[in-house]
């Protein structure tokens, strides 16, 4: 979290951490029920070089993005970045980058962990069930994609 | 000769001059022996075929006018007879009709294009003529105007004194918001629900204000907005109202978190216990925190200006209030007899200077209205006024038996909403947290509010955690990142004195915080804020009314500012005036469904009324985009609520929206010209203009009777796929029976946990129908599980999401269709392109209204057995509408038929078409945020899971929609969000 560009992971991997937590959080949250709302994760300004993996846009499209900004975009690196399921994503465009451009591209991977909130609403809105709140953690993954200085 | 030929000779001989008579009985008898005794002619005039006297043309029989010329005539009577006909010819002839223009002597080729305006075109004869034609019809023209031609000139107009008088006159009918003039300036403007709003703005800016609303900030003024405040014990309070709403739709007025008034509450509001049918409206509403060991409460309803009514007496009996409370005469300046009927309530604010000035001078000359409200004193400012009551009713109603009072305080708060997730530092950057004042100030007495409270140390440290919490809003970047709903209270300065110089945009400025900042934003994205801080003294009517009244006005300010000796830096010290109590409340954006959480989040500022234009034009400043009335339907359409009234059919008030709305499309498609209009006749559209949710839902009610009886008299051999062409069947035989049932009332199903239950079995899907999402315990979807939920639920409609799986841009009032089994074959072979058609409709009532045509024009040369026959309907081969004979014939007076539209009673709606019909869209668009054609609207439920039960388990929940202009069924997939 104390990372500069931490993963302002705009709606990426919502889906996929939240599966294996709505099933385990339906073992502890009786006896009243809960809705589960999923906050989104933290936004951070991100820079033109800042690229965050979704599961929701095509592969391809996301790797055409990357390799235009690596090419036409005139940026000697790129990050990419990945919350939650779309780590595999992250890694796979990453390494789909280096090896189209015959090893010319180098990468420099870096993990953190985000904390995410998710809500908790009572279905019985009765008064004694209140609304909750907790964290949770995920993983995250920053790739850097950049081109070696020429020594 | 025939009744009417006779009528109309004695018209004509009415005014003939009667010294003359041509062929007269009587001069043919004097004649005769003069012409020679031409006995056979005069014998044949005497004929009573020519008794009325002389004929037009020659006759026949050879009578000339010779022989009939007078002897002699009376020259005085026969000149006076013929004057009138002179003068009446003189007049005519003097007269021009409208296309009698002076180039009409020209030929063609000679006539040039805008002859009419520059005569110099014209040939020199004809100019003259031209010249006096064209000032005589502009005297014409502006004749009308002149009656009521401005007695004052510009400058009198403009001045401040009668441009308020002029625009008080204006406001009568309908209300100005304090943004009205901004507002005016740069939208459309309507008259709507008792206020003049703002449609859209004049410039093009759909997709920028989109563009604001997912990225930025959009502003708009709410203050049309109605605030009821309830005043009272906490528990009596909650029990009256609680006849009012229900647990099944949700958390109510009781919720925990709502009660410690640290969140604001939405609710769909019913009549006192009669949910789930006559609901009112949604309402948001917001408690006031508790104070310390008291159990007496405040709340605000907030409500739509079209249920206020409503809602208003529904609480009186709720609360048992119905004393109302005389208005104390106080803040009165001019007594009610006085005012003018018309002219709505109004708390007179004085105008320091600049309105009284100019109107002392000018008693001598005004007329009589306005020196009786010099004598009553200046005129007033309207700063606010109400749209939605009358000045003479009471606005506090007092029960005796619960103490409960009732405070309609509409109008008397501004409410601003900034959408969009930048909206908190919009508001970061505007407001600041007021200032303490210095020793010298607090130790005088002082009429304003503020010195007071800084006196005591209590209020000074609640203020300062209120900006502390404010100051750490800065560090958050997104406004969805807080708990929603949230509620600050604040003070704040007068935003006008760090107005910039120049328009920016308020970016959030997200640094690496200190671990204590760290610390504060964590807690207040988990916890929000903390229940002292929600207090706001904008909950007390004296200090709303101090900070009213001692604005600091505009005049005053650029004056002041003058002063400053660096030109354009702060004020300082600040004015004492220049502390207002706020309140900002989180929005919660989009919640429902698995994507775009949380889009269009944002605030709500609320301010003491008099303050709006001086809030909102810093706003402004910081780069926000403002949107009107169009912005927040499709605001609340992105985020997939239903709007209200728009989407509200079960309430009174959206019923009258439907007929307003009706009314306004038909003459829209009226004011085409026939031939251009759209034949919804050969469409196959009913209703193109409303939606007869009554009729479908009974329609559906009845069908699945049917075929309930059918299923257990056939020992269910009926296969599944045909369960649609005998629904028609059956619909088309039954439709007599529901005509004439007494029904009850559809209703919108709000249930919260059978709403669950019906997304679950409709295999809830992302936007597209790409990916399945996962559902939690669901039962599974058989025929008991369905007769189950249609006991409960029978009669009722529910709100759906339709994104359609190709391209199409659904519109208003399409309708949504059940696909039959070869259209799902369609799908899965991935045709693209390829969708179903509906097979063009005949319309059997063109040729009926020639058929009345010629039945009118022949009925008039007596031809009764044609006329009759004609009458009867055509040959009916109408296979596609078998059931829309019988109401049809019945409803052929004809008179009221528009061409391309189905004249009223309505056949099966539902079996209308190839495609089985189970609702309407209310809002239908292009989606920006999915990035494809979106429809909200709403399906009948028995239809709903009657579909869902037939259709095979990988098709479940796909539908076709099809617009009421196009033959083109679409795919779309269903969706319910909870």
């Amino acid at each position: 979290m104390t990372e500069p560009r931490n993963p302002g992971v705009s709606s990426i991997a919502q889906t996929a951490p939240a599966h294996t937590d709505s099933s385990s959080s339906a073992v502890e949250m009786d006896p009243v029920e809960y809705t589960l709302r999923k906050r989104l994760p933290r936004k951070l300004p991100k820079r033109r070089n800042d690229v965050y993996v979704n599961m929701k846009t095509d592969f391809r499209a996301q790797l055409a993005r990357c390799q235009k900004l690596l090419e036409g975009g005139g940026h000697r690196e790129i990050c990419v970045h990945g919350l939650g399921l779309a780590i595999n994503r992250a890694i796979n465009i990453a390494l789909q980058l280096q090896a189209s451009s015959q090893g010319a591209l180098q990468l420099a991977a870096n993990t953190s962990t985000v904390e995410l909130v998710d809500d908790l609403e009572p279905e019985d809105p009765d008064e004694a069930g209140e609304p909750m709140t907790r964290t949770r953690n995920n993983s995250a993954i920053h790739i850097k994609v950049f081109y070696p200085d020429p020594q | 000769m025939s009744g009417a030929k006779v009528k109309m000779r004695e018209k004509k001989m009415r005014n003939q001059p009667v010294s003359v008579q041509y062929p007269s009985s009587s001069v043919t008898v004097q004649s005769s022996p003069v012409n020679g005794g031409d006995t056979s002619a005069t014998g044949k005039r005497k004929t009573p075929h020519h008794r009325g006297g002389w004929v037009r043309g020659h006759q026949k029989d050879g009578g000339g006018y010779a022989s009939e010329m007078p002897k002699y005539i009376t020259a005085g009577a026969f000149a006076r007879a013929r004057a009138a006909e002179v003068s009446a010819m003189l007049k005519a002839v003097t007269k021009t009709t409208g296309s009698c223009h002076v180039f009409g002597a020209l030929p063609k080729h000679m006539r040039r294009r805008a002859m009419s305006h520059n005569t110099k075109r014209l040939p020199r004869r004809l100019r003259d003529v031209a010249n006096r034609m064209r000032e005589k019809s502009l005297q014409a023209g502006s004749k009308k105007k002149k009656e009521q031609a401005k007695s004052k000139s510009r400058k009198a107009r403009r001045r401040h004194g009668n441009l308020l008088l002029e625009f008080n006159r204006r406001q009568r009918k309908n209300v100005w918001l304090e943004t009205h003039i901004w507002h005016a300036k740069r939208f459309h403007m309507v008259k709507k629900w008792g206020y003049c709003l703002g449609v859209r703005p004049t410039y093009k800016c759909y997709r920028p204000c989109y563009r604001a609303m997912s990225t930025h900030c959009l502003l708009q003024d709410l203050s049309y907005y109605c605030c009821i405040e309830l005043q009272g014990e906490e528990d009596k309070l909650l029990a009256s109202l609680s006849q009012l709403t229900n647990k099944e739709t949700g958390p109510t007025f009781s919720a925990a978190l709502c009660l410690s008034g640290r969140r604001q509450g939405s609710v769909v509001v019913y009549r006192a216990a009669h949910y789930p049918s006559q609901s009112l409206g949604p309402v948001t509403f917001l408690w006031r925190p508790r104070a310390q060991g008291s159990t007496h409460r405040q709340l605000w309803i907030w409500a739509h200006p079209t249920i206020k009514q409503d809602l208003l007496s529904e609480l009186q009996t709720v609360c048992q209030c119905c004393e109302a409370v005389v208005p104390p005469v106080v803040p009165v300046v001019m007594p009610p007899a006085e005012m003018p009927p018309a002219e709505v309530a109004l708390t007179p604010q004085p105008e320091p200077k600049s309105g009284e000035t100019p109107e002392a001078i000018q008693i001598p000359r005004t007329k009589r209205k306005r020196s009786r409200k010099d004598a009553s004193g200046p005129p007033a400012k309207k700063i606010l006024g109400d749209g939605t009551r009358c000045p003479s009713t009471p606005i506090t109603w007092k029960s005796s038996s619960t103490g409960i009072v009732i405070n309609d305080l509409t109008m008397e708060i501004v409410r601003y909403r900034l959408i969009g997730p930048q909206s908190h530092s919009v508001l970061a950057e505007t407001l600041e947290a007021a200032t303490d004042i210095d020793e010298i100030n607090k130790s005088q007495p002082s009429s304003l509010w503020w010195p007071d409270h800084c006196k005591d140390k209590n209020k000074i440290t609640l203020h300062q955690q209120q900006a502390d919490v404010f100051n750490t809003l800065k560090g958050i970047y997104s406004s969805a990142e807080l708990p929603s709903g949230t509620v600050l209270g604040l003070t704040v300065d007068d935003p006008r004195l760090t107005l910039p110089t120049k328009k920016g945009k308020a970016l959030p400025c997200v640094q690496q915080a200190q671990e204590v900042d760290e610390e504060k934003r964590r807690e207040l994205m988990l916890r929000g804020v903390p229940e002292h801080c929600c207090q706001s003294f904008l909950w007390e009517q004296s200090v709303r009314d101090n900070v009213t009244d001692n604005k600091i006005s505009e005049q005053e300010l650029n004056r002041m500012r003058s002063e400053v000796l660096v030109p354009g830096s702060r004020l300082r010290p600040t004015p004492l005036q220049g502390r207002v109590p706020i309140l900002l409340v989180h929005q919660p954006g989009k919640q429902v469904g698995h994507e775009m959480s949380s889009w269009g989040a944002g605030w709500d500022l609320m301010l003491p009324k008099g303050w709006g234009m001086a809030f909102w034009v810093p706003l402004v400043y910081r780069g926000v985009r403002i949107g009107g009335l169009n912005m927040s339907l499709k605001h609340s359409q992105n985020k997939g609520a239903p709007h209200f009234p728009h989407d509200y059919p079960d309430c009174p008030a959206g019923v009258r929206f439907q007929d307003e709305q009706e009314a306004e499309l038909m003459d829209k498609f009226k004011r085409r010209p026939p031939a251009k209009r759209t034949n919804y006749i050969k469409h196959g559209c009913l209703a193109p203009f409303r939606c007869p949710w009554q009729q479908l839902a009974e329609e559906w009610e009845l069908i699945t009777k049917e075929g309930r009886e059918e299923r257990e008299g056939d020992s269910q051999t009926q296969n599944t796929t045909d369960a649609d062409t005998v629904m028609e069947e059956e619909m088309a035989s039954h439709l007599d029976i529901s005509v004439t049932k007494p029904a009850s009332r559809f209703s919108v199903l709000r249930n919260q946990k059978s709403l669950r239950l019906l997304s679950g079995w409709c295999r809830p899907t992302t936007s597209k129908g790409q990916r399945p999402c996962r559902i939690r315990n669901v039962t599974a979807l058989d025929s008991s599980a369905v007769t189950s939920f249609l006991t409960a639920h029978g009669m009722s409609l529910v709100w759906v999401r339709l994104s359609l799986m190709s391209k199409g841009k659904p519109e208003l009032h399409a309708m949504v269709c059940v696909p039959l089994a070869e259209d799902l074959k369609l799908l899965s072979k991935e045709s693209n392109g390829h969708s179903p058609q509906e097979p063009p409709h005949k319309n059997h009532f063109r040729r009926r209204k020639k058929g009345s045509k010629k039945a009118a024009a022949s009925s008039l040369s007596s031809d009764k057995t044609e006329g009759s026959g004609s009458n009867i309907p055509p040959a009916t081969e109408s296979d596609l509408t078998p059931s829309a004979e019988g109401p049809k014939s019945t409803s052929q007076p004809s008179t009221a038929v528009t061409f391309g539209l189905w004249p009223d009673p309505l056949p099966s709606i539902t079996s209308h078409c190839s495609r089985v019909t189970l609702g309407w869209v209310t809002q239908g668009d292009f989606s920006l945020s999915a990035g494809c054609g979106e429809a909200l609207g709403f399906v009948s439920v028995t239809g709903l899971l009657n579909t869902l039960l037939n259709q095979p388990k990988e098709h479940r929940g796909t539908l076709l929609l099809r617009n009421p202009t196009s033959l083109h069924y679409r795919f779309a997939k269903i969706n319910i969000e909870v």
